[in-house]
């Protein structure tokens, strides 16, 4: 939890004020759509992207879908078409608008580019560099006298890198979406090993799935700046800031996914 | 710079053909003393109102003026007391004349002053000055019945609040992190408490505060928007007594009192709020009930102590202190989560009358900012800390030479101490898994100045000065000169004109992202990298003296400037981060506006009238795709009405009605959807256009009071109601987005805007008694 959030939490468990929220009109100026696109290469897995475009806040809450996107992904002298096809997964929730059989199979080092087109004249562009895997050394856990146990994490950080991480715990499954999850950096322990805590929230018996994500900094960047301006609807003390895409030309992220993953079972 | 200059030669010429209007003059100098506690009264009246002359005590209550030879009627008046009046003879080079003042007897009366006081302000040659005493402020309605001086400042026109019940200063398009707040001549870093919602000066401790707007003298530098000095209480050195306060959400107490009777006295004053108490009652209450979450501890308090010390007929001793605190805390089986601010400060002041020309006070002051969050969790244990520690010595010089002049100068020396983000994880048993990141810095700061209060005719005075400060961050050293000028012109004895100039620089930077006070904003200081804050400002002014110098109308215009302003980049971490030089910005303000003021301190209705139209802009390259945007508190309009009514000798009405254009606010145009690596839980991500470009609707208010005086067996006693808010304004705090979601699926159906407002119509009550 951010400092302000905190603060801001703090001031309105103090003030005495309550149901003192109304609702009000606003007239927003007019908005000219931008493209939005999401597409994460993962080892293994096919190509997949989503293609969408921002609306105006009070837009009626429909997928604003862009069924004339071309969207194409260029690697080693390869350039892949992913077709139309919006597909939703019910069980995850997430859905995709375009997709190809190809599968990644990338290597550190190698770069990915994405470029996103419509018949508006409308281009995106980005690349993405495979990143190698940061290993988790160890997931253990202590138990307290109400038998309840905190969880810790280590891993090394490679200290001749600056390195982003994500970090994700899933209860059971990675079907079941994360019940923490967080950004950091190494810039206050470059190099050391690098532990993660948390809080008493396990017993025995519990199955914990641990997911490290080894980020490319633009990637860190757009999760934070996202996460920020989500924070700033809201909250009064947060100063509004605009979200850092890794891609150009429009709104989003393309990049690839590098993780280790290790599942434990807490036992005494 | 050239407008300095040619003001400068403006003055040297005038200074060659005024010998003349010099001629036969002594000097007359004295101290302004309360006849109750024998304190000093700083900022009374001292004046000849049939020759028109007159001066102001300073904070020791020290005064000093030319007359012409031969008999006089000398009166001097202060806020709250009856005016003195004594005949005189001048025959000699110089008279030392002491008034002692009684203190009226009626509350109401307190806040009465003779109207000569009107007059002294429309001939004096400073502008842009308020001034307020806890006797007034103490009349006037406040939110929970809680007195608040730097709050009843926001009355006054120029001087705005951030938000709803807010105590900081936004004057006159100036930050809150750009006012030199000073307690005893210490200066204080973080003057709120409970995240801005009440000042940390208690009101009985506290007896007067002055704020200056612009046309600062040369004395003052450091900030660039005000200077807020408030005069703490000195003690009563002839008796003992006993002063307090219960209210909703805090009670005070204060013992004064004589050490040596007639010589030394002193002060002892503490506050503390009882939010905790009853949190913890029903936090004990609901021990077991799982679906009940448990209400963090949250209370601060403060404690005021001074000691006075009369050495002689020319010497003076007083020391200051100050130590407050808030603390907010949360315990559970599972962790320990703190968080603690407060300032703590520390003031020696010597005083010393060389001659009745000549007079010095000297000080050597601490003052200190801190905050701690700490949240242990097993083994673990993460502490972040920031802290400013400054040493000063001051000392001052008030000489009063012959033709009209009276020249003031002196020098500070400030070392300053800057803990930054200061953060440590101990690991327990795993060490090599602890760390540390922050930085220290050390840095000095030099002020010198020299200014001349200088009465040309009877018509004409000016008070030019010139201010050479510097600031060495040890890898960087900045000096400048900050010329000061102010003129006033008497059209006639009701009207006057006036006129200001002030230059001023700031090293240090409060870091702070939200826009509001809060306690973990930490100061800054000036480095190779980031360079020192500089405004100039002009303003002019009319004032004029209506219905037999009962009413007192005053106009002024200002402009100013400010360069290098700071800002941070979007998503800036400022806490934990060893290179927060990246994340900061800089570029231009400007602000500018007309104020207005009517006031009335005469009968039994007495108040004022304000209205301020003004604009305050920043511009930075990197924010806003470098356009020019308004400052959060910019605000086109605000008025404030304040009416105090003597219903009878024990009964008295108050009434303030605040109007003020919305603040202005960023909100989102845009938004998409982000479904993230997971999907689960598609988020909804706002797009911000352009800063601070949407309005808050109109903020107003109106606040009555009511002050009862009770007939207890001993002492004086009285009770004060306040109604807050009372046609129950729904006035905005900020306004967010939200989803509208189908109450059986979770299905989002819309969006909403949704405006959030912090206080209802609130009743309070408060008992105050003094034996």
């Amino acid at each position: 939890m951010k400092l302000s959030t905190l603060l801001y939490l703090c001031s309105l468990l103090l003030m005495v004020s309550c149901d003192m929220d109304k609702t009000i009109d606003i007239d927003l100026p007019p908005h000219t759509p931008q493209l939005v696109v999401e597409c994460y290469l993962e080892q293994g897995k096919p190509f997949r992207a989503t293609v969408l475009e921002t609306s105006s806040y009070f837009d009626a809450p429909t997928p604003p879908l862009v069924p004339d996107a071309e969207v194409h992904i260029s690697y080693n002298g390869q350039r892949v078409k992913l077709q139309y096809n919006p597909t939703f997964n019910e069980k995850q929730s997430k859905g995709f608008t375009h997709s190809s059989n190809k599968i990644m199979r990338g290597q550190p080092g190698d770069v990915y580019s994405i470029e996103v087109t419509d018949g508006k004249g409308r281009k995106v562009t980005g690349y993405t560099t495979v990143l190698p895997k940061v290993p988790i050394d160890s997931v253990k856990w202590q138990f307290n006298e109400n038998d309840k146990a905190l969880l810790l994490t280590y891993f090394k950080d490679n200290p001749n890198t600056a390195n982003y991480y994500r970090y994700m715990t899933h209860r059971d499954s990675v079907r079941n979406g994360s019940n923490r999850e967080f950004t950091l950096t190494d810039n206050l322990n470059n190099g050391k090993q690098i532990v993660i805590g948390s809080n008493y929230n396990y017993e025995s018996g519990d199955t914990v799935v641990v997911s490290l994500f080894h980020l490319e900094k633009k990637y860190y960047d757009f999760l934070r700046s996202a996460d920020d301006a989500e924070d700033a609807n809201g909250n009064p003390f947060a100063q509004p800031s605009r979200v850092i895409s890794t891609v150009e030309g429009g709104i989003g992220v393309f990049t690839n996914l590098v993780y280790d993953r290790r599942t434990v079972i807490i036992a005494r | 710079m050239r407008f300095f200059f040619l003001l400068f030669t403006f003055i040297l010429l005038l200074n060659n053909i005024s010998p003349a209007l010099a001629q036969g003059t002594a000097t007359v100098s004295g101290f302004v003393r309360s006849a109750d506690t024998n304190e000093a009264l700083a900022g009374a009246t001292v004046a000849v109102p049939t020759l028109n002359i007159g001066t102001f005590t300073d904070a020791k209550g020290f005064y000093s003026f030319n007359l012409p030879k031969g008999n006089h009627t000398i009166q001097a008046s202060y806020i709250g007391f009856e005016s003195g009046s004594k005949d005189i003879t001048v025959t000699g080079d110089k008279l030392t004349l002491n008034f002692t003042l009684e203190t009226n007897s009626s509350q109401l009366q307190e806040v009465v002053v003779e109207a000569n006081t009107l007059q002294q302000k429309l001939n004096d040659t400073r502008m842009s000055v308020e001034r307020l005493s806890t006797v007034e402020a103490k009349l006037l309605p406040a939110l929970f019945g809680e007195v608040d001086l730097v709050k009843t400042l926001q009355l006054k026109p120029g001087v705005q609040s951030g938000g709803e019940g807010a105590s900081g200063l936004y004057v006159r398009g100036g930050g809150p992190d750009q006012n030199l707040v000073m307690l005893d001549d210490a200066v204080v870093y973080n003057a709120s408490h409970l995240f801005g919602f009440f000042s940390v000066f208690n009101p009985d401790a506290v007896k007067s505060v002055e704020l200056y707007k612009g046309g600062f003298p040369a004395q003052y530098g450091g900030r660039l928007s005000s200077v807020l000095e408030v005069d703490m209480n000195k003690g009563n050195y002839d008796s003992l007594s006993a002063t307090g306060g219960i209210g909703l959400i805090s009670s005070r107490l204060t013992f004064e009192g004589p050490i040596v009777k007639d010589k030394a006295s002193f002060l002892i004053s503490g506050r503390r709020t009882y939010f905790d108490i009853f949190t913890r009652q029903l936090n004990r209450i609901n021990e077991g009930n799982k679906d009940y979450n448990p209400i963090p501890d949250y209370y601060f308090y403060d404690l005021n102590t001074k000691i006075y010390y009369k050495l002689g007929e020319k010497d003076e001793l007083s020391l200051t202190g100050y130590y407050g605190r808030d603390f907010f805390g949360f315990n559970d089986s599972n962790f320990s989560f703190g968080f603690d601010w407060g300032n703590s400060i520390g003031s020696l002041v010597w005083s010393h009358k060389f001659s009745n020309r000549f007079f010095a006070s000297t000080s050597l002051t601490s003052t200190g900012y801190r905050y701690n969050v700490t949240n242990s969790i097993s083994d673990f244990t993460f502490k972040l800390t920031s802290s400013i520690q400054d040493f000063t010595l001051k000392t001052d010089f008030d000489l009063l030479l012959s033709k009209g002049h009276n020249l003031k100068f002196g020098a500070l020396a400030t070392k300053h101490a800057f803990t930054i983000g200061q953060f440590n994880f101990d690991a327990g048993d795993n060490q090599d898994m602890s760390f540390n990141s922050g930085n220290n810095y050390k840095a000095t700061e030099f002020g010198a100045y020299v200014s001349d209060d200088f009465r040309v005719n009877p018509l004409l005075s000016v008070n030019y000065g010139l201010r050479l400060s510097a600031f060495d961050s040890g890898d960087k050293t900045y000096t400048a000169l900050e010329p000061r000028a102010a003129a006033k012109y008497s059209l006639s004895q009701t009207m006057s004109l006036k006129a200001s100039y002030a230059s001023m620089m700031q090293y240090i930077h409060l870091v702070s992202s939200s826009g509001a006070s809060l306690p973990t904003d930490v100061w800054y200081p000036s480095t190779s990298y980031v360079k020192p804050q500089r405004s100039q400002q002009v303003a002019a002014g009319v004032s004029k003296l209506f219905a037999n110098g009962k009413l007192l109308f005053t106009n002024e215009v200002y402009y100013k400037w400010m360069k290098r302003q700071i800002d941070f980049r979007d998503g800036a971490n400022l806490f934990v981060n060893d290179s927060l030089e990246n994340e900061f910005l800089f570029g231009e303000g400007e602000s500018y506006g007309n104020e207005i003021y009517l006031e009335k301190i005469k009968g039994r209705t007495t108040g004022w009238l304000g209205y301020t139209l003004s604009w305050s802009y920043r511009q930075f390259d990197e924010i806003n795709d470098g356009r020019r945007f308004p400052t959060r508190y910019d605000r086109r309009h605000d008025i404030s009405l304040v009416v105090l009514h003597q219903l009878s000798k024990r009964i008295s009405l108050t009434g303030a009605f605040v109007y003020g254009t919305g603040n202005a606010y960023s909100l989102p145009v845009a938004r998409f959807a982000f479904q993230d690596v997971e999907g689960r839980n598609t988020s909804v991500i706002p797009i911000y256009s352009d800063r601070n470009s949407f309005r808050l609707a109109a903020y107003h208010r109106l606040d009555l009071g009511l002050v009862l005086k009770l007939r207890p067996k001993h002492g004086e006693a009285d009770l004060t109601f306040n109604l807050y808010n009372t046609y129950n304004r729904r006035n905005p705090y900020f306004v967010y987005f939200s989803q509208i979601e189908s109450e059986a699926d979770d299905l989002t159906l819309g969006f909403e805007a949704k405006q959030v407002s912090l206080f209802p119509s609130i009743p309070s009550i408060t008992y105050n008694f003094k034996f």
